[in-house]
């Protein structure tokens, strides 16, 4: 993959640039930023239930199911001692003309995405100060 | 420690707002504290949710997990923050007079 970029915006506001796409990650007054920006727990929460959409929208297309589109709602619970997230709560919508047998393949499609899978299986993390 | 009116008492909060002492809570100092939550008017479901928040809270000293409060009160996540836009713990957990939860977001 191409190399990912943080610079600072402002404050605790950062800048991520990937492959010339730019967003902002930021934390919240409380937590001492502007809260110009999702916090970095929010994006991990973001990517995990885009994936998952994705996935299934892809399965939802190749089955011919369109009535409706697939849409995720996810919450990021957050536990201490280490500070972390802690767990993700995930509702998947589907769309109307899915039937519910399909629940079981849909639900392993879900757990397939690659960012399911990453937090599954925890990736090697190698800092270095340069 | 800050003090702030809730239900007609003086009630010390911390600093986002969690009173400090469940047992101050009733229901005038829920109205109250949901207000502050950007909820002028408590309905029938945010009593729902919040008398299963309260419930629970009291049963087993910790608040319940969100899939288990989606569970339980037949809402799914998202009706859960129509209900609540700060969240079931932000929102909820403080208009319940529960303690503030942990975590940094």
């Amino acid at each position: 993959m191409d190399l990912i970029t943080v610079a600072r915006e402002a404050g605790l506001e950062f800048k991520v640039n990937v492959r010339g796409h730019e967003f902002s990650s930021d934390m919240s007054v409380s937590d001492g930023g502007r809260d110009a920006a999702p916090a970095p727990a929010e994006l991990v929460g973001g990517a995990l239930g885009a994936c998952i959409a994705m996935m299934v929208q892809a399965y939802c297309d190749t089955c011919g199911y369109t009535d409706g589109e697939v849409g995720v709602s996810l919450a990021v619970e957050l536990g201490d001692n280490p500070k972390r997230v802690a767990g993700f709560v995930i509702d998947l919508e589907l769309p109307a003309d899915v039937p519910e047998e399909k629940y079981d393949v849909i639900m392993r499609v879900a757990e397939k995405c690659s960012i399911h899978e990453t937090l599954a299986n925890p990736p090697r993390v190698d800092i270095d100060i340069t | 420690m800050e003090q702030k009116e809730f239900g007609g008492k003086m009630l010390d909060i911390d600093e986002d707002g969690f009173i400090q002492d469940p047992e101050d809570w009733n229901e005038a100092v829920a109205a109250d504290l949901a207000k502050t939550e950007g909820v002028e008017e408590l309905t029938e479901n945010h009593w729902k949710i919040v008398h299963y928040l309260r419930d629970y809270y009291l049963q087993y000293n910790m608040a319940p997990m969100i899939r288990k409060l989606c569970k339980q009160t037949g809402f799914k996540l998202k009706e859960i923050y129509d209900l609540f836009p700060s969240g079931p713990a932000k929102g909820a957990c403080k208009v319940a007079g529960l303690p503030k939860p942990t975590g940094c977001v």
